[in-house]
């Protein structure tokens, strides 16, 4: 292990950039190596990382598989599905979406989502933070140890500039550079492209766990430029199981108490019920949710056949489809002018969601590349672009929404039409309305509809220190600035004196700059306390794994050892499940260690009759 | 177009960048589109070259190619790819483009000659009564939606009539360019109106 340790520092550019697919329910790291892009593996595996944060009454936080295990003996201190929270606020929310989850959700006195486990209170951004930082702790584990400081972050299409900032503010808060906020169907185009070197008019249909994206691109000559886009930031697998989970309920109604539906521990078994039937029907032409909770008194089973599946889902994916006809308007395109249809995330699995893709482009989609992995590939060559590494190839993306100004009359008056390629600035000019008014407030939207109230507000900006003039006399030229990541600035001129105004921003969905350093400094106050923290719980983990093989052998050990080494694996298994429980660093580590020499002796024996039972019964010659 | 590197001294097709040293170079914020995409000013313009010079100039402006240059290179660089983009929507859409060449050639703005022409007023009065009466999807506003498409293109050919040669700066012809604008405008958003009432799509 050292040794491919040394091998692999050695060959590390200076600077590692990863790329990161930041999923509703799985995030997955890659790297550019040797030409291509390539999905980082730990112990031979995809370093997939579900996306879920289990937080304990002492604030310990675990992320990923540990964390996804925690689900169902622990619901309420579990947080899944975090990215559709990003940037949203609690009032813009689904209700019958929060009914559905096993944790407790409030908001912060500027009505922003949070998340409340084990008594804390989290922003999305704070949880995908922690996400983050395990991605990159895995992703630094694949690669032999190298420091991870950059990535590039992969979001929907079709988020809008507050999660698009959300997801910005999560990797600084994971202590991240984010080189470039890529979006996930351009990703999967480059991958796909890159790999099957073709050129031509591609449809990416990307169904994830919680979003929905379609993208229209023109692949020529290494340019990989959108035509347009469109999509739906709260359509996906989650809402195919919601549609499972609401026939379990109805099962259920009448027999149980109505109760028993806000437990969070049903909420948990029946989402994931429903999740295992909706793979299931992928399969086979029928499958049984099922749902035992003793406990509270539930116990169901109802088989659901693929055709009733559908008949539920097809508004949903008619949805989907709808969005496609939307972003072929916009590129000026018919469905037959595209040659290639490419599908990405989980969702697209669903027999249903392929056939109505076929139908309506007329033709079958692409799926040799894995649509789990496509994104983490496409954000790794988008790292190598961004590194220098390639000039051959050129991304030129464009923002999914119009960006506009609320008038007087409470209008949406668009500055930027969506579609638009970005980066891409306008400038607008203010004027005062009183004689010596210093300053000009201005409301920013996002979105097509024609009433500013139907927009979503991105913020309200304050024009200040403008010199005093008569009314009407001043000329602010106020300069919006869409970057390459799909993320507005304002900058502000007054233009007849050339003084230059400030601006104040108060996000209406996302964190502001003290807020995020706030939280940075706790975070580093806390650097130390979590890194010991994770060692504890990674201790833990390895004691758990040690003591299921040393109590599944333990008659082995007693027929086998000598009575002081049995003596002592007893005493050493003791001390380690009484160390699970323990808070201290170093108590976990000396009973892991003690447990460590403890089984060593079990370890040979077992080895040793392995490699007997292997030969037994074969002749010499056989060997 | 003459100008040179200010580093290099190559000879520059854009001044946005220079392309063979890949320098990035200051510009105003109103400068002419055509001179951003490298071109003559005027009204016919070939879709197929000017999109071939976008992606040409953007490979020298794209942010992707300066993340690691530091804050400075990086801004500017934003900058003037916003620049290039508005520059390419502007040539590559027929209408914001003659409104370009009207005023660069010192002729009336849509705020000093807000008319259509005479000719087209009385038809105008007409398609409104359809547009408010007929019900969407109905043969009359089929009608209505062939015959101003119909009238787009007739307008669209006189607009590049009268662009082509460019007239002289101050020509009294530039009038009813703007008028002729003016009324594709209108027609435009009736079309838009007719597509919108047709149904969501």
């Amino acid at each position: 292990m050292g040794y491919i340790e040394l091998e692999v520092l050695e060959d590390q550019p200076k600077r590692v950039v990863i790329g990161i697919d930041l999923g509703t329910t799985n995030s997955l790291p890659a790297i550019w190596k040797d030409g291509r892009p390539e999905i980082l593996e730990v112990e031979g595996e995809p370093a997939l990382i579900p996306s879920v944060v289990h937080v304990s009454d002492d604030g310990t936080a675990v992320v990923g598989r540990t964390a996804r295990a925690r689900s169902m003996d622990d619901p309420a201190h579990t947080v899944h599905s975090i990215k559709r929270f990003m940037g949203r606020s609690l009032g813009e929310l689904d209700e019958a979406v929060l009914r559905r989850l096993p944790y407790q959700v409030t908001q912060t006195e500027r009505g922003l989502v949070q998340v409340e486990v084990g008594g804390k209170r989290f922003t999305p951004q704070e949880i995908s933070a922690l996400i983050l930082r395990e991605v990159a702790a895995q992703a630094s584990v694949a690669m032999g140890g190298a420091e991870i400081l950059s990535a590039v972050i992969t979001v929907p299409a079709y988020f809008d500039d507050a999660q698009r900032q959300a997801t910005r503010d999560a990797a600084r808060l994971a202590g991240l550079e984010v080189l470039r906020i890529v979006n996930e169907p351009t990703a999967a185009s480059l991958a796909y492209g890159l790999d099957q070197k073709e050129e031509g008019t591609v449809a990416v249909y990307d169904l994830g766990g919680g979003t929905f994206d379609v993208s229209i691109l023109s692949i020529e000559g290494g340019v990989f430029e959108v035509l347009s886009t469109n999509g739906d930031t709260s359509l996906g697998g989650d809402d195919l199981d919601a549609l499972l989970v609401d026939l379990l309920r109805s099962e259920l109604e009448g027999s149980v108490e109505g109760s028993v539906f806000d437990d969070p521990a049903f909420r948990q078994a029946a989402r994931l019920s429903a999740e295992k039937a909706k793979v299931a029907l992928s399969r086979d032409p029928e499958a049984d949710l099922v749902i035992s909770l003793p406990e509270l008194g539930v116990n169901a089973r109802r088989t659901v056949t693929r055709e009733e599946f559908e008949r539920l889902a097809a508004p949903l994916v008619e949805r989907s489809i709808r969005c496609c006809e939307r972003a072929l308007k916009d590129a000026e395109l018919e469905p037959k002018d595209v040659d290639e249809v490419v599908l990405v995330g989980g969702s697209t699995r669903v027999p249903l969601v392929r056939a109505e893709v076929e139908r309506f482009f007329g033709r079958a989609p692409h799926t040799e590349l894995n649509p789990d992995q496509v994104v983490a590939l496409g954000a790794a060559a988008q790292a190598e672009v961004l590194m220098g590494g390639s000039r051959d190839i050129l991304l030129m993306d464009v923002t999914p929404l119009s960006l506009g100004l609320e008038t007087m009359g409470g209008a949406a008056e668009k500055l930027i039409q969506r579609n638009n390629r970005i980066p891409c600035s306008v400038k607008e000019g203010f004027t005062t309305y009183a004689d010596n008014q210093s300053a000009i407030d201005f409301h920013v939207l996002q979105g097509e509809r024609e009433l500013a109230a139907d927009c979503r507000s991105l913020g309200r900006f304050k024009l200040t220190g403008i010199p005093p003039m008569p009314a009407g006399l001043p000329r602010v030229g106020v300069k919006f600035h869409l970057d390459a990541d799909g993320i507005l600035t304002v900058s502000a001129k007054e233009e007849s004196t050339g003084a230059s105004a400030s601006i104040e921003v108060k996000p209406s969905h996302g964190l502001t700059e003290d807020e995020v350093s706030d939280m940075l400094e706790a975070s580093f106050k806390n650097a130390r306390k979590d890194f010991e923290e994770r060692r504890r719980v990674d201790l833990i983990a390895e004691i758990g794994i040690m003591l299921r093989h040393a109590t599944a052998n333990l008659t082995v050990a007693e027929e086998r050892l000598d009575r002081e080494s049995v003596e002592d694996l007893h005493e050493a298994i003791a001390a380690a499940k009484e160390a699970r429980l323990c808070t201290e660093l170093e108590l976990v580590q000396a009973a892991r260690d003690t447990l460590d020499r403890a089984t060593m002796p079990l370890a040979a024996v077992l080895m040793d009759s392995v490699v007997k039972e292997a030969v037994s019964g074969k002749k010499l010659g056989d060997l | 177009m003459d100008a040179t590197c200010p580093s290099c001294g190559a000879g520059l097709e854009t001044p946005l960048a220079c392309g063979a040293c890949g320098v990035l170079m200051l510009t105003e914020d109103g400068a002419c589109p055509f001179a951003l995409l490298g071109l003559e000013p005027g009204f016919p313009v070939d879709a197929k070259d000017l999109k071939t010079r976008l992606r040409r100039f953007t490979r020298l402006v794209h942010p992707d190619f300066f993340a690691l240059e530091g804050e400075e290179a990086l801004a500017k660089a934003e900058r003037n790819n916003a620049l290039l983009n508005e520059a390419f929507a502007v040539l590559s859409d027929e209408t914001r483009r003659a409104d370009r060449l009207v005023a660069r050639l010192g002729g009336p703005s849509k705020k000093d000659l807000g008319s259509m022409p005479q000719a087209f007023l009385m038809e105008v009065m007409e398609w409104n009564e359809t547009l408010e009466e007929a019900s969407p999807g109905s043969a009359e506003m089929l009608r209505l939606s062939s015959e101003l498409t119909e009238h787009r293109d007739r307008i669209s050919t006189e607009i590049a009539a009268a662009l082509t040669p460019l007239p002289q700066p101050g020509a009294a012809s530039l009038a009813g360019v703007r008028q002729s604008l003016n009324a594709r405008r209108y027609v435009d958003r009736a079309l838009g109106r007719i597509s919108a009432s047709a149904g969501p799509a």
